[in-house]
């Protein structure tokens, strides 16, 4: 009689139910775990070497705290990926993100986009090249090894890749054989150990290594620029309080190049200036990496 | 009559196998563009000895340091909680499927239907346990549900249940069957025949290869830091992509105390197990260790919760293989590759063991076997995603860094496997080659080798299987094989690609180990 006042429904499953409400109750958990303490879990792509990504945060950190009236932890993560998974799952609150990693954790997720540096409406990439290969043109690459960064990474990969193609240059046919080093940093290492002939890199960061004279010219020589494209961007789980996305988008926009404490924030952020940023910005990403195959 | 039984009866395959060997190393050398040539190249050499000779001194910076003493702890803790949930795994699996334990060969009682097809169940998953390497496992549990130690170790719980579950009904099905005939035979349950009669015969064997399998469990958990699973191989990691050679010479040291600490404790536990002291001290030992593990991780857990929603959603994606023509053009050649690298670096392995095996077993100059077992001991040590990392310096991206490396490791493990053999060769036939005025060579040739050789082959064949699930993962640090691409999908969120890696490594990996069963079957 049962079955008569309530007609079988296949989604009805009493196992799914189960699941789902189990689920639901360590999702609970979880969220009422995180909110006991005023917390903010901060992560970034692993694009520079961990130290590196440490020594960056730390003023940044110190003034969240301070603007947001919260403790602010950063969690040290080894892999682009695994904060894309994190961001979804909320296991952090905000993370620096690359455009393509913005694009698939958007797409695998609710996320906000808050707001990126002045710089990353323009964003490019530098092609590098052993010095002893006596190569001066891309077109020259062909039947040398080449490496990128890391394959989730916009800058030390979709992108370059996206432009190659453009130039009916398939990687996987073109190179003798393609490497991911995994980082930006690490690219520059390989080039100039002659471990790959050549590599691809961001712009920004290259800039930084040749500043900090941490590149040694004899080894290393650039070899291009790729066209600019949108990058980088601070994002927000959606599920976060809307009052505190707000005040941490109005905390970065408040940061100012002429006042000398702000200054130092920006310059390890390699900034001039926050802006507001909106996911549409990222769209031409999307499509790059539709036409390039790294995204389905 | 007699002119006939000159002749080697077997002498058409045997001259056909030697044939046919060198022909197909030659086509996979061809393949692979692993040339031994390349290695005395001058370019090659100059930059893998620089990148070495920055291993000294070794990095002694303090925050580096700290850093590593961490990283040890949780990598034996990891270890250590792996093997004990690989433990709880294999064994009910091995008591559910040990055709030692079956009324129908003990006492010829038939079995009912069900509880055949559940047994060929259960040995599937234990197939399927074992067939997808351990870092594969670690993988694919930190893209579903977070980073940090405890997917490493549920991957190792995963993977190893899988092994031990195998080898342990093995242990079993080698036992003299009486006593549980006889148990069998007075009405006695599965478990009971397991208690009574089984046990007591094999608890030796069973506990040596059980830390035997700890030992690999630290070297595997060694490397779990590659994808995001904790541990050492974060900073190992780390160290090799920035080229950062003193790092990695304090990171080479620490590996090679791990492995003496590990022996020492495998000699120690071994020896141990004999007498009732020493196997009450063995099992308060392990579950001290076992205790701190937990305590040491426990804080770790805490931090950073596993996402079980998260494994539930990956899994509904990961369950729809990709298979598109041109994909499994691509998945074939990754195939391919991956069995011409475990190939070819296995068969230079047995050439490598052999001139290793001799010095190290007294057969050549005395003041030559300290050093030699020195460096068998660390060939073996050294993780072989490191030998791996290294081989790509020497000889760029792509599989032929891939067979060197595995060349290298597997010689250090097979060297020391054929020493065995060589020193447990009963030594009456080279001495009665040797008083009827044979040459030392002419007494190695016809006195030893004939005897220690189906052995060494067949030691071989058990390291290609293993190989196989090596070759697999080498292309995590550029070195050739399914691993890169299986790395880029699982990076890329393109799961039902990554699925249909993992089932192409699976059958490899199911393939090798059928294909090399049917040759010792032959051979021996």
């Amino acid at each position: 009689m049962v079955a008569a006042c309530c007609p079988p429904n296949p989604k009805d499953n009493p196992l799914m139910n189960i699941a789902k409400l189990s689920v639901a109750g360590l999702l609970l958990a979880a969220a009422t775990l995180s909110h006991a303490e005023a917390l903010l879990k901060v992560s970034a792509i692993p694009d520079e070497a961990p130290t590196e990504l440490q020594r960056k945060f730390a003023p940044l950190g110190q003034y969240l705290e301070k603007e947001l009236g919260m403790k602010v932890q950063f969690v040290p993560v080894s892999d682009y990926a695994a904060v894309v998974t994190a961001l979804n799952a909320d296991q952090i609150d905000m993370a620096w993100l690359g455009g393509f990693t913005f694009v698939q954790a958007s797409q695998r997720g609710k996320v906000v986009p808050l707001v990126q540096r002045e710089e990353d409406s323009r964003f490019t990439s530098k092609y590098i090249v052993n010095a002893d290969s006596g190569i001066s043109k891309l077109q020259q690459l062909k039947g040398k090894s080449f490496a990128f960064g890391s394959a989730s990474s916009t800058s030390g990969h979709l992108m370059p890749r996206y432009f190659l193609q453009k130039q009916h240059i398939k990687p996987e046919t073109f190179f003798k054989s393609v490497g991911y080093s995994g980082a930006h940093d690490a690219t520059v290492a390989w080039v100039a150990s002659g471990k790959v002939d050549a590599g691809v890199l961001n712009a920004s960061v290259w800039d930084k290594l040749v500043e900090a004279g941490k590149v040694d010219q004899s080894k290393v020589k650039l070899l291009g620029t790729t066209p600019p494209y949108f990058d980088y961007n601070w994002t927000v789980r959606g599920s976060l309080d809307k009052k505190l996305q707000q005040k941490i988008q109005q905390a970065f926009l408040k940061l100012n190049a002429t006042n000398p404490e702000h200054k130092a924030i920006l310059d390890l952020q390699r900034a001039s200036k926050f802006i507001p940023t909106k996911a549409a910005n990222y769209k031409g990403i999307e499509t790059a990496a539709k036409e390039a195959g790294l995204l389905q | 009559m007699l002119s006939a039984s000159l002749h080697d009866p077997a002498r058409a395959s045997r001259l056909a196998g030697l044939i046919a060997t060198p022909l197909l190393l030659l086509a996979a050398m061809a393949y692979t563009g692993f040339n031994p040539l390349l290695l005395a190249d001058g370019d090659t050499a100059g930059t893998l000895w620089r990148f070495v000779a920055d291993f000294f001194p070794p990095s002694t910076d303090g925050a580096f340091l700290h850093d590593l003493l961490r990283e040890t702890a949780t990598t034996l803790a990891i270890a250590s909680s792996g093997l004990a949930l690989a433990v709880l795994l294999g064994l009910p699996l091995a008591l559910l499927t040990s055709r030692a334990l079956e009324r129908d060969t003990l006492c010829g009682e038939a079995p009912a239907r069900g509880w055949q097809w559940l047994q060929r169940l259960l040995r599937g998953v234990l197939i399927v346990l074992r067939g997808v390497p351990d870092l594969v496992w670690a993988l694919l549990l930190v893209r579903a549900a977070g980073l940090g130690s405890l997917p490493a170790v549920l991957a190792l719980g995963l993977a190893y249940g899988g092994m031990l579950g195998k080898v342990y009904a093995e242990i079993l099905e080698s036992q003299p069957p009486q006593a549980a005939a006889a148990l069998a035979a007075s009405g006695a349950s599965r478990l009971a025949i397991f208690g009574y009669a089984l046990l007591p015969q094999a608890a030796t064997e069973l506990i040596s290869y059980s830390v035997y399998r700890w030992e690999c469990a630290i070297r595997a958990s060694a490397v779990m830091g590659f994808v995001g699973a904790g541990g050492l191989g974060l900073l190992l990691d780390t160290s090799l992509r920035m080229l950062n050679g003193g790092e990695v010479g304090s990171l080479l040291l620490l590996f090679a105390a791990l492995v003496a600490l590990t022996e020492g404790v495998s000699r120690v536990s071994r020896a141990a197990i004999h007498s009732r002291a020493g196997g009450a001290g063995l099992a308060a030992g392990t579950l001290l260790l076992l205790t701190l593990s937990l305590l040491w991780l426990w804080p770790q857990w805490r931090e950073a919760p596993f996402d079980v929603a998260g494994l539930w959603r990956f899994a509904q994606e990961f369950l729809r293989p990709t298979l598109h023509a041109d994909f499994l053009v691509q998945v074939g050649n990754g195939v391919l590759e991956t069995l011409l690298v475990s190939a070819l670096g296995s068969a230079l392995a047995f050439i490598g063991g052999a001139l290793l095996a001799l010095p190290a077993s007294n057969r050549g100059p005395r003041w030559l076997r300290a050093p030699v077992q020195l460096l068998l001991n660390l060939l073996r040590g050294t993780p072989d995603l490191l030998w791996g990392a290294l081989a790509v310096l020497a000889l760029g991206l792509g599989p032929a860094a891939g067979v060197l490396a595995l060349a290298v490791h597997t010689s250090g493990v097979l060297g020391r496997l054929f020493a065995q053999t060589l020193e447990n060769t009963p030594p009456d036939a080279e001495a009665a080659l040797r008083h009827s005025g044979a040459g030392r060579l002419a007494c190695l040739c016809y006195g030893l080798l004939p005897q220690a050789l189906p052995q060494w082959v067949a030691y071989t064949l058990y390291r290609w299987e293993n190989n196989i699930r090596i070759a697999a993962i080498l292309g995590l640090v550029g070195a050739g094989g399914l691993g890169q691409q299986l790395y880029l999908a699982l990076s890329l969120f393109q799961l039902s690609n990554a699925a249909t890696l993992i089932l192409a490594m699976l059958l490899l990996s199911w393939g090798v180990e059928s294909f090399s069963r049917w040759l010792r079957q032959r051979l021996g």
